[in-house]
């Protein structure tokens, strides 16, 4: 009985805690995709439109780890047994995805646009069974510059 | 072709996450866990009750003749005491309709307990020895466990404790999170089961009693004395034996139902 009661708190803080991390965390990502919107970002080979030379072409990139709360990793657990999309993990990855643009735009404030934009996904903690915990997003693309004038 | 001027937009609506309730999702998701895992249960405990029936107490004590004593290290060497509960046992047998030997066994434990154990032996507790009173009290506890030799729930309590474990390995994998979440689920089912063959148990108890004694003077004697010991009013549906006042409630009601009397008890 000891052990359910442990278990009650751990996924009672992990929903509580989860939940409000989330919330903050998406209203920083709306409030800084807002204000990034201006940066074209694209998986295009060449630059879009005629905006003049080229002065400077380099890589950026941005990425994060975010870990799944005790609750959500139940849930998926639970959606384990009976298969199905696992929804606990969807604003997972949804939200490690767009940060992880947002920091690669914020990491070359000079651009005029990102290009060959690569999102690439993988999971830390891959050796534990069972016990897949965070998921790592890293982005990257190739930012440009235009000569002034 | 005049190529598009990128325009930056943002999405009004994210269609990449579910926008249900997360807590809907896994009331509806453990339900369905726990309904599934009580039906395993339900379904297992009769091929447990089928395979227990084709096993004669023969194969029983051949099963576990290669098993070491129960109880070993706790065993209390009390040849008179042995001899007095050995000799009660068997006046008790026929009455309860177990037609092979029982072995009895006292085991050193600060709990008043007793046991019916697979290959045929009864363990009592040195507690529930210095708990009960009379002959006739003692006598209740012996034919109760006699009960369940002669209803085989020692077999189908073992065969349901090894289903029930490979039930939550297989469900869930072992040490998992989930199958601590689960658990009780099962333990509920188990512990159901217990109770209703616990009061079956009773009931044959005191007829078994009446026939010996010719009364049932003593029969709720030890569950009087254990009256006033922690029961969890919460946790009781968990528990492996009914609440000591039911217990007693229903072996009055038997009693007044088959006009049983009430004499003095024998002492011990």
């Amino acid at each position: 009985m000891g052990d359910l009661i442990v278990f009650l708190v751990l996924i009672s803080l992990g929903y509580g805690f989860g939940k409000w991390n989330e919330a903050s965390h998406y209203k920083s990502i709306d409030r800084r995709e807002k204000r990034l919107v201006y940066l074209p970002t694209t998986n295009s080979r060449k630059p879009l439109g005629e905006n003049g030379t080229v002065q400077r072409a380099y890589l950026v990139s941005g990425s994060v780890v975010i870990s799944v709360d005790y609750f959500k990793r139940i849930l998926a657990g639970l959606r384990n047994l009976f298969g199905g999309s696992v929804r606990s993990y969807e604003t997972l990855v949804d939200r490690a995805r767009r940060e992880a643009i947002l920091r690669m735009k914020e990491s070359c404030p000079k651009a005029k646009q990102i290009i060959n934009l690569r999102v690439e996904t993988s999971s830390i903690y891959k050796g534990r069974k069972n016990q897949i915990g965070s998921v790592e997003v890293l982005a990257y693309g190739t930012a440009i510059e235009y000569e002034r004038g | 072709m005049k190529e598009a001027k990128f325009q930056g937009i943002l999405p009004t609506h994210n269609d990449n996450v579910s926008h249900d309730h997360p807590l809907k999702e896994f009331t509806t998701l453990l339900l369905g866990a726990v309904g599934l895992i009580l039906l395993a249960y339900w379904l297992l405990g009769f091929a447990v009750d089928g395979a227990v029936a084709h096993i004669s107490p023969e194969t029983e004590e051949q099963l576990f003749a290669k098993f070491d004593l129960p109880l070993a290290d706790k065993l209390v060497d009390d040849p008179e005491d042995q001899a007095r509960l050995q000799h009660l046992t068997d006046q008790l047998r026929p009455f309860v309709s177990v037609a092979y030997p029982v072995k009895v066994l006292i085991f050193k434990s600060s709990m008043a307990n007793a046991f019916a154990l697979p290959g045929g032996y009864m363990a009592i507790s040195t507690e529930m020895l210095a708990k009960v009173k009379s002959e006739n009290g003692l006598a209740f506890v012996i034919a109760h466990e006699l009960a369940h030799f002669h209803n085989r729930d020692h077999l189908r309590g073992m065969g349901r404790g090894i289903v029930m474990t490979a039930l939550a390995a297989a469900v869930t994998g072992p040490n998992s999170s989930l199958s601590r979440l689960l658990a009780p689920t099962s333990q509920f089912g188990q512990a159901q089961y217990s109770q209703a063959r616990e009061s079956l148990a009773d009931q044959t108890a005191i007829t078994a009693l009446n026939g010996y004694y010719g009364h049932v003077g003593g029969v709720d004697e030890f569950f009087t004395q254990m009256i006033g010991m922690p029961e969890h009013p919460v946790l009781q549906p968990f528990a492996s034996h009914p609440q000591l006042k039911r217990r007693i409630e229903r072996l009055e009601q038997l009693r007044v139902k088959n006009g049983w009397q009430v004499k003095a008890v024998t002492p011990y």
